[in-house]
């Protein structure tokens, strides 16, 4: 699904990507831990283009998007995003929101939106919030609509930027539900999150970043029971 | 449960700009402000009664003959207030735009004209220009006038712009969303709410400053006016009661915009 080719990305001095490559697959489930500045958020952007990368090349489902020449919007309609502070447009009710992208981008017609929208936001848990504005919902609610807006889109591959690192701790679990359902049912996913327990549960594979460059990449028991790096040892028994 | 976990981001207030020009606009908070407006308000009404009642001529005979003067006035504040908007919004996105040919020309545009006089704008479309294109008064008043606020207007379109949230414009992008489309759909419609005020704040100034077209043979309100006068010899009734119509209409304005943004503040 994603080819990652010995990445660069500078900010100024500072290497934010440092020789990153990576592959993944059809309906695997990544998660990226790291320290703060440790680059996982611009690894993850640099995939639906919201950072351009400054050297290697990124392949998504088959487009080149670090050649300038592909119509970026085209394959950012196929990926999803979901961002920390949920992005949610506060001039637009819950279902706007969501029926938005759907007929400017996908061209659908209102009625058939209107129709995927409700589906989504029942699947969410929040189908009675359609016509409210997102200033009067939840953390919590608001992120879940932000997933519902990202899955109207039909995305094949869904990213995941500290998802749930906003949110009061009692509405963590609202969120992360909907995004273990959603990986239930073979959703690629990508996800940047602190959240070990999600990890564990669902992903294939962890991927522990530091200083821009990918220390150690391995499976979820791998991480909890013996990860071989010293950085690694050291930022586990911080988070757990 | 539902209350605890609001963001930061939808509670943000919004920031407003401040662009110092016209009578201040009276919020309800303001407590002194809304005073002083009544105050103005019911004084200048009262004179003006005062004046048309107890000595009807001349003042009863400058009331009936402006009225003319002030739909020109209004004519060419609308005419020009629209213009404005429109080169605004382009010259707006042309101050963020990271095309730097693009971001040059609007930059250059918003540089030149805020560093000449209005009136001297007025006076080079109208007679230096006019001998090369011959326009009517009016159209030359209403390009002068909105070039004119176009450069300010674009300054209050890239503030209002540049006040939304970095993430709703990423949010729209990466739903596949042109930046054109992110732009009407998203960015635009919120920052409408910020650049409202300082937009009514420009339009009572725009009005005001449309006297200075009564140079260029229009029949705006102080034009008539002063026609008036030259046939009475009442120079001093005339823009004693010129200068109250004025006042009143501005005072009127700032209430209707204090009263839209307050509409507004609501949703």
């Amino acid at each position: 699904m994603v080819q990652i080719q010995n990445v660069y990305k500078f900010f100024g001095q500072l290497k934010a990507l440092d020789n990153v490559t990576l592959d993944i697959y059809d309906s695997e489930k990544m998660v990226i831990i790291g320290p703060s500045g440790s680059g996982k958020s611009t690894l993850l952007r640099s995939i639906n283009k919201l950072e351009t990368i400054d050297a290697g090349q990124i392949i998504v489902d088959g487009f080149d998007i670090s050649n300038p020449k592909t119509d970026i919007n085209k394959v950012r309609e196929e990926i999803g995003m979901v961002f920390q502070s949920f992005n949610v447009f506060p001039h637009k009710t819950v279902i706007d929101n969501i029926n938005l992208a759907q007929t400017v981008v996908r061209k659908r017609s209102k009625k058939e939106a209107v129709e995927i929208s409700r589906e989504l936001l029942n699947k969410v848990g929040i189908l009675e919030k359609a016509n409210e504005y997102p200033g009067k919902l939840s953390g919590g609610q608001q992120q879940r609509v932000a997933i519902a807006r990202a899955l109207a889109m039909k995305p094949k591959l869904m990213l995941f930027d500290e998802p749930t690192s906003a949110l009061d701790p009692e509405m963590i679990g609202e969120v992360l539900e909907v995004m273990i359902n959603l990986a239930k049912e073979g959703m690629t996913m990508i996800v940047v999150t602190h959240e070990m327990g999600f990890a564990r549960e669902v992903s294939d594979r962890v991927l522990f970043m530091d200083y821009g460059a990918v220390v150690e990449e391995g499976t979820p028991e791998h991480f909890f029971k013996n990860p071989t790096q010293e950085r690694t040892k050291l930022f586990m028994s911080q988070i757990l | 449960m539902a209350e605890v976990g609001k963001t930061e981001t939808i509670e943000k207030k919004k920031p407003v700009i401040a662009v110092g020009d016209g009578p201040a606009i009276p919020s309800k908070e303001d407590v002194g402000l809304f005073t002083a407006w009544r105050v103005s308000m019911t004084g200048a009404l009262a004179i003006i009664a005062y004046l048309a009642i107890s000595k009807p001529d001349p003042y009863l005979a400058i009331l009936k003959f402006v009225p003319d003067g002030i739909l020109v006035t209004f004519q060419v504040t609308i005419e020009a207030i629209l213009l404005a908007l429109l080169i605004g919004l382009f010259t707006g996105l042309g101050r963020i735009s990271k095309n730097k040919i693009i971001n040059g020309i609007a930059s250059v545009y918003v540089e030149v004209i805020r560093g000449i006089p209005l009136l001297v704008q007025l006076f080079y479309i109208y007679f230096a220009l006019g001998r090369v294109v011959n326009l009517p008064a009016m159209v030359s008043a209403v390009i002068a006038m909105s070039v004119c606020y176009g450069a300010y207007m674009g300054e209050i379109f890239r503030a209002g712009i540049e006040s939304i949230p970095q993430g709703q414009m990423e949010a729209a992008r990466s739903l596949g969303m042109s930046y054109p489309q992110a732009m009407i759909h998203v960015i635009l419609p919120q920052a409408f709410k910020t650049i409202l005020p300082p937009v009514g704040n420009e339009f009572v100034a725009l009005l005001k400053d449309s006297s200075l077209v009564s140079i260029l043979a229009v029949s705006d309100l102080l034009r008539r006016g002063r026609e008036f006068a030259a046939q009475s010899f009442t120079y001093f009734e005339t823009y004693t009661m010129v200068a109250l119509v004025y006042l009143v209409i501005t005072l009127f304005l700032s209430k209707l915009v204090s009263i839209m943004e307050e509409r507004i503040s609501v949703d």
